[in-house]
């Protein structure tokens, strides 16, 4: 049952990715990466080998269908890399292994800076291997912080709705 | 073996990460000639730097012997000017008899213009060696330009990016410079081939010429490269050619490869349109 729930979620961001939000640029520069939500959520006693293995195919996936391939796959391999290190600096000592990363389990505050540092790296690991320099560094910037603000957005967006179910 | 082993169970995942990177990078860089393109440039940058960086810490290794030779070289233009100037006055009072004043006699270097540039990659004992410059197209280098140090010729420029040029140094088996024994006037052509970096050889020197060693060699001017009378070295020994029907002159080079640092790039004001008139000339030209 978890695994088809898991299997929904992936093909589902994956699509709403490619079809949805690689298409929205709003005032030019910010794209909501929303895929990657599916693997800050991923429970948190997954082990790390599978989180990477899940990352890459979830970034190869989306690079099929935009024609980047490799860029989003190393995105979110990285992104899947740091992960767990980086919930487990949010999470106290008294919480149980095998939660599923939300606001609920977690709490705003600590939910808030594990999704900001995972989104964020990952924005500059994606906007740095597209750019492929730092001689424009000032677009690279604002792509960087508005990827990531507009990408925490779609994630709160997506934590509200599953709460009121 | 064992602790081996058990490190790569412990960090497995850093394994697969890197994998996993390459893999996605490896598509990145196919896939995207962008991103390919600019490593590769980036990269060719990166190592100019490196070089340059290099070259201005061990550009002052032997910097006394270079003044010495410096100075010498002073000396040696001081006293070529003299010579000139009362061969000028000499010239211009004999012309003011027959009412020409304005002549003057032709300078080795008019037509020529000359850019200062620094050795940054430099290599002597290869076959086919090649020397960086750090000045290229932006400082106005061109390929096919010739390149001389303050003791005599170094090679012909062969490649320009921007910033850098590569030489076609005298010591590489491509390189062929026109040039002559100064005292007779008779012309063949330099060769290296391979050995030492400090001789080089004369050949074609036809049967009837006269020379004798220690007679200095300069470059001929036929090639437009460089103009007549760059010093190139001395005649150290002479041997028959393979065929017989000529002479092959064993000439010291003045320049020492080995310690190149400052030079000069020459360019021909008439270079174009001199190479585009020899070519459509003569379909396989070589010089």
């Amino acid at each position: 049952m978890q695994a088809f729930s898991r299997i929904g979620w992936f093909v589902g961001l994956v699509l709403l990715q490619v079809l949805v939000l690689n298409h929205i640029h709003v005032g030019e520069y910010a794209t909501p990466f929303l895929y990657i939500y599916f693997l800050l959520v991923l429970n948190a006693d997954t082990a790390r080998l599978q989180v990477i293995l899940w990352g890459f195919s979830l970034g190869l996936a989306v690079d099929i269908f935009s024609n980047t391939p490799g860029l989003n796959a190393s995105a979110a391999t990285f992104l899947a890399f740091v992960r767990n290190p980086l919930l487990r600096s949010q999470t106290g000592r008294d919480v149980a292994e095998d939660f599923r990363p939300s606001v609920r389990t977690m709490g705003m505050a600590p939910f808030f800076r594990y999704a900001l540092m995972t989104v964020f790296l990952y924005v500059l690991f994606l906007q740095l291997a597209d750019a492929f320099s730092f001689s424009r560094w000032m677009p690279l910037f604002w792509k960087v912080v508005t990827n990531t603000a507009a990408t925490l957005v779609g994630i709160y967006g997506i934590e509200i709705i599953r709460r009121k179910r | 073996m064992r602790n081996l082993i058990n490190f790569l169970i412990k960090y497995n995942y850093w394994l697969l990460f890197l994998l996993l990177e390459m893999v996605s990078f490896t598509l990145l860089f196919r896939f995207n000639s962008y991103q390919g393109s600019v490593f590769f440039t980036s990269a060719n940058y990166v190592s100019g730097l490196i070089y340059e960086c290099g070259t201005t810490v061990t550009g002052y290794f032997g910097l006394r012997s270079i003044n010495k030779a410096l100075v010498q070289r002073n000396v040696a233009l001081q006293l070529e000017l003299d010579r000139l100037l009362k061969e000028n006055n000499r010239s211009s009072i004999d012309t003011s008899l027959v009412g020409n004043s304005s002549f003057s006699p032709v300078s080795v270097l008019s037509g020529y213009r000359m850019y200062p540039a620094e050795v940054i990659n430099n290599s002597i004992v290869r076959t086919d060696n090649y020397i960086t410059l750090d000045r290229g197209t932006a400082d106005g280098i061109r390929p096919e330009m010739g390149v001389v140090s303050g003791s005599g010729i170094v090679g012909i420029v062969f490649k320009t990016s921007a910033h850098y040029s590569v030489v076609l140094s005298v010591l590489n088996s491509r390189s062929n410079i026109s040039c002559k024994i100064k005292r007779t006037d008779y012309f063949g052509s330099l060769r290296w081939e391979g050995g030492s970096s400090q001789y080089a050889y004369l050949k074609d020197m036809p049967r009837h010429s006269e020379f004798s060693l220690g007679d200095t060699v300069v470059t001929s001017g036929h090639s437009a490269v460089f103009p007549e009378g760059i010093p190139i070295g001395v005649v150290d020994d002479m041997s028959d050619s393979n065929d017989g029907l000529s002479y092959k002159l064993k000439v010291k080079l003045f320049t020492d490869f080995a310690r190149l640092g400052d030079v000069r790039v020459i360019a021909s004001e008439g270079l174009e349109e001199r190479t585009l008139l020899e070519n459509s000339v003569l379909p396989q030209k070589n010089h």
